[in-house]
């Protein structure tokens, strides 16, 4: 059973200072104030301000092109900024021995294709510093969890591009991190391969450990993500639960069966009504009305058999963001 | 192990498993097994006197042996080339940086990898080549160890500027450029030659500060003095006027060996700078 996890809204794009240092708790595992990469003339990631904390899939999502890998090779020291700030596990990004705690699959999954599996794993576990008597147990371990137990022994270059995918995320979880940075994790991979990282996904956070998924699946931030950030143009447009990006229902279906003709003529029946079909639509409700809509409907003699409350999909928000931009 | 160690085991494991060694011994094999019969036949030939075998072996010796390190810098021009860029390019280095290790280490581990194979290499062709001209011609040259020492630092010193320019350049840019500048440098010797033999200061003045700002040339010439016997180095020296590119008076000065070490390090010391500052 995963931990139970609550969503604090997040009010706008500035995120609230690290508690590192200041003995309010662990830092955050991610905490970027004003991130800025510029190539030449080109901006990259236009000031990006976020937090990502401890324990939490944290989704990053964005269209191609908006900065994701950019911001994801800041945090890892594979570029540097040239502005702002950013410190992931309250240390600088890049810091050596941080990266001792932090997984990463690249978006670029590429290993030496003359080795076996099994020997990529284990000098990522000799680089990590694992002790002899642990890096075959944690490489076998990872093969098992990336459905790889069986390919251990076969050389790289004879793996399909899902199988690389699957190796590069077990690389990314060897020696126990407390970062994993996925960089779009299943792009190569079939339905039952994703639907497998995502297991994977949850089984990490029921460890407590921090995943940073960077994806532009919108389906897949839906399935797994504690908290979403939006990003555009190399800024962050949203960030915050789910449902605090989707918004808070703002229509209702409902199937109601026995109202008298006419009825929605009656004054005091909030919201604008249609129907569909068997069933009807409101629309423009405020918060906290559904509960007034089903009274109003019992006293006019109906009998509600379902309400179902209409949530923006993801993927509405998502693009009426990109839209706003 | 540290990382240095396991980059440059990583290194070595991977010239084994590409074939890259097995490759190299092959051609080493058909390179000695050539030499042989022709230093079989130059040495039995019966039309030319004693005296002029014993000056024709060691003559041919060195041109082998200047065959021999064109193959070597080829070597370590390419295998530096494809070490460093070709692995940024696919990806593999990234997954290797982002581990706790230094840039610096992971390319001073390549190098290190990368000169122990062409120590290696240079060892078993140079250890052959002497054994098989000895056998068929009864010929040794004065100092092969230093000799082959010298091939070895001349290929080290191209695979080390190589390594540099492909932290930066793509492989095929580095490569090429590595090999250009090798025969450029050998030619600038060539050229000092022409200026001893026409006593024009200025072209022995480019082959000079040719030597200084890429080794492999002066080094190549270190490994042609202990390859030649007295008689030769007597008989040649008698004959300096004809300007022989393959010919050298003495030893490379001690302060020329210790410029060479000292632009190793920096070359080396620039490469991994370079490799620490770029973008991945």
């Amino acid at each position: 059973m995963l931990p139970a996890r609550s969503a604090e809204p997040q009010a706008g794009p500035r995120p609230a200072p690290p508690g590192a240092g200041r003995g309010t708790g662990p830092s955050p595992a991610v905490h970027t104030i004003e991130l800025r990469k510029q190539y030449r003339r080109t901006v990259a990631l236009a000031g990006l301000s976020m937090t990502v904390r401890r324990g939490e899939v944290f989704g990053f999502l964005g269209p191609n092109g908006a900065g994701k890998t950019t911001a994801v090779k800041l945090l890892l020291g594979l570029a540097r900024p040239t502005g702002g700030e950013a410190l992931v596990l309250g240390a600088p990004a890049g810091d050596r021995e941080t990266r001792r705690r932090i997984g990463y699959l690249p978006e670029l999954f590429r290993y030496q294709s003359w080795l076996t599996a099994r020997e990529v794993l284990e000098l990522h576990g000799r680089l990590l510093g694992l002790p002899r008597a642990r890096r075959r147990a944690a490489a076998d371990d990872a093969l098992a969890t990336v459905g790889l137990a069986g390919r251990g022994d076969d050389k790289v270059g004879t793996f399909s591009k899902g199988m690389q995918q699957r190796l590069g995320l077990g690389a990314a979880l060897l020696g126990e991190p407390a970062l994993v940075v996925l960089d779009e994790p299943t792009s190569a991979l079939d339905p039952v391969g994703r639907h497998q990282v995502r297991a994977i996904i949850r089984e990490l956070r029921g460890r407590g450990t921090t995943v940073f998924l960077n994806t532009h699946l919108l389906q897949e931030a839906e399935q797994v993500c504690d908290r979403v950030s939006v990003i555009s143009q190399g800024r962050s447009l949203a960030t915050g639960t789910l449902a605090e990006l989707r918004g808070q229902a703002s229509s209702v279906r409902l199937l109601v069966t026995g109202l008298p003709d006419g009825w929605w003529r009656a004054p005091q029946v909030p919201g604008l009504w249609s129907a569909e079909g068997e069933w009807l639509l409101v629309r423009d409700l405020a918060a906290g009305q559904v509960p007034d809509v089903v009274a109003a409907l019992v006293a006019r003699g109906g009998r509600v058999e379902a309400v179902v409350p209409q949530q923006q999909s993801l993927e509405a928000r998502f693009l009426e963001l990109l839209g706003e931009q | 192990m540290n990382a240095v160690g396991i980059i440059a085991a990583l290194t070595i494991r991977e010239a084994l498993r590409r074939k890259l060694i097995a490759a190299l011994a092959v051609i080493c094999l058909a390179m000695i097994g050539l030499s042989a019969w022709g230093f079989y036949r130059l040495s039995h030939t019966s039309g030319l006197t004693s005296g002029e075998i014993g000056g024709a072996v060691p003559e041919a010796f060195i041109l082998f042996m200047f065959m021999f390190s064109f193959v070597i810098a080829l070597s370590a021009s390419a295998v530096a080339s494809l070490s460093v860029s070709t692995e940024i390019d696919s990806g593999v280095l990234q997954a290797v940086v982002t581990r706790p290790v230094r840039r610096s280490e992971v390319l001073l581990g390549k190098w290190l990898g990368l000169v122990a194979i062409l120590a290696a290499y240079t060892a078993l062709v140079c250890g052959l080549q002497v054994g098989v001209v000895f056998w068929v011609s009864g010929f040794v040259p004065p100092n092969p160890a230093a000799a082959a020492a010298f091939l070895f630092a001349e290929g080290v010193a191209l695979l080390t500027l190589v390594l540099l320019l492909s932290t930066r350049l793509s492989a095929l840019a580095a490569g090429v450029t590595g090999v250009a500048l090798f025969g450029m440098a050998w030619l600038a010797g060539v050229v000092g030659s022409f200026g001893q033999l026409l006593k024009i200061p200025a072209l022995h003045t480019v082959s000079v500060v040719s030597e200084y700002l890429l080794p492999t040339d002066g080094l190549w010439h270190g490994a042609i003095y202990y390859l030649e016997p007295t008689s030769y180095l007597a008989f040649q020296s008698g004959n300096q006027d004809r300007g022989d590119a393959f010919f050298a008076a003495g030893a490379p000065a001690g302060t020329y060996l210790i410029w060479a070490v000292i632009w190793f390090a920096l070359v080396l010391a620039l490469g991994m700078l370079s490799f620490g500052r770029r973008e991945l």
